[in-house]
């Protein structure tokens, strides 16, 4: 095949993982810095309910 | 310390006037040229800053023009007037122009009472305010996404029961796509094109709208809590909307920069909007109405949201600037 080819296919998987990797970096920071405690009162009334819906 | 903030008032005055000369000379490419612009469907005219002679003026020869990307197709130019303050000077084509394009006017030596003022190159275009008015009113109204072409119906017609479920699903939508659109934008002129990894398109752009989504989510559940309750269900919504994958690959085939990638998603934001109120408002009213058992739910929503779409064909004629 033709070594071009095979560049540009190779370079298109390198630059999506890199990119990929920097916002999920980005992701993680963001949801590690925005992190809220969830309210365990809430998981125990919606447990306690009968939640058909 | 006078002298100073004397100087120091001189200069911001220097400042504007250079500014303000600098825009002005920009405009159009001469001196003695104050205005350039289109008028009607094939016209141009060109405002000059004095008198100018009127047999200079009205001899067709003495002008050429042609698009900025083709200088090679000069425009046939059927006459030219002079008005009666003789500074107005208006060129009828033979045929209509193309006002999207920049058009590019050459003249001969411009004669002013008897002075020879030199030849002048002029740039003949639209205002960009409007080309990014057009941009913005096309993916609002004239090519409506739910209307025209039937993206995003699933959403459209699965929070569309209600006034305020579709004003929430629009909001967020319109900010999603907001976010989307430009992070598309960047993505594709500064990466995927110069790498030439433009086939990876859908890939990369449905990763993003999941990505905004998804960030959306997590800054919002932090800094407004009450909104991201109201809204929160519709986040996840956005990500099977068909329109968030539509208007990025629309940017990257249209070649857009910048604003216009901006006005584009946001005519798709603020259009989806209007359809899902306006059918809201419709749906509402059919609740208490007589409908034959088997058009009820769901046969009928389709049924106004085609009338919808015939009304909206209306606006296909429409142009502001």
């Amino acid at each position: 095949m033709d070594p071009v080819l095979i560049k540009i296919a190779l370079g298109g998987v390198a630059t999506l993982a890199c990119i990929g990797l920097f916002f999920g970096i980005g992701l993680a920071m963001a949801a590690h810095k925005f992190h809220v405690e969830p309210d365990p009162k809430v998981e125990e009334v919606l447990h306690t309910l009968a939640g058909a819906q | 310390m006078n002298g100073m903030n004397g100087l120091r008032r001189y200069q911001w005055l220097m400042g504007i006037l250079l500014v303000a000369l600098f825009l002005t000379g920009c405009e159009t490419g001469h001196d003695f040229v104050k205005k350039t612009e289109f008028k009607d469907a094939d016209k141009i005219v060109v405002i000059f800053a004095g008198p100018v002679d009127n047999a200079w003026a009205t001899d067709v020869s003495n002008f050429s023009v042609y698009e900025e990307p083709d200088p090679d197709i000069r425009l046939n130019i059927k006459e030219a007037a002079l008005g009666p303050d003789k500074t107005t000077l208006t060129l009828n084509f033979e045929a209509p122009l193309n006002q999207g394009e920049a058009h590019i006017l050459s003249t001969t030596n411009i004669v002013s009472e008897g002075q020879d003022l030199g030849a002048a190159t002029l740039t003949v275009k639209k205002l960009y305010f409007g080309i990014l008015m057009t941009i913005f009113l096309g993916a609002a109204l004239i090519q409506n996404f739910v209307f025209t072409k039937y993206l995003g119906l699933c959403v459209f017609f699965g929070t569309s029961q209600k006034r305020s479920t579709a004003i929430g699903m629009g909001i967020v939508f319109t900010t999603v796509m907001v976010f989307a659109g430009m992070m598309a934008w960047a993505l594709y002129q500064f990466v995927l094109k110069p790498y030439q990894l433009t086939y990876l398109n859908i890939v990369v752009f449905i990763g993003l709208v999941s990505l905004s989504v998804q960030g959306v989510d997590t800054i919002l559940r932090k800094v407004n809590p009450a909104l991201f309750k109201a809204f929160g269900v519709y986040l996840v919504l956005v990500i099977a909307n068909c329109i968030a994958i539509a208007v990025p690959l629309m940017l990257a085939d249209n070649e857009y920069n910048a604003w216009e990638s901006l006005m584009l998603a946001l005519g798709a934001g603020l259009g989806f909007m209007l359809a899902l109120f306006l059918m809201a408002c419709v749906r509402e009213r059919l609740e208490l109405a007589k409908i034959p058992p088997s058009f009820r739910g769901l046969p009928i929503a389709f049924v106004t949201a085609g009338l919808f779409a015939l009304a909206f064909l209306g606006f296909s004629g429409l142009s502001i600037y």
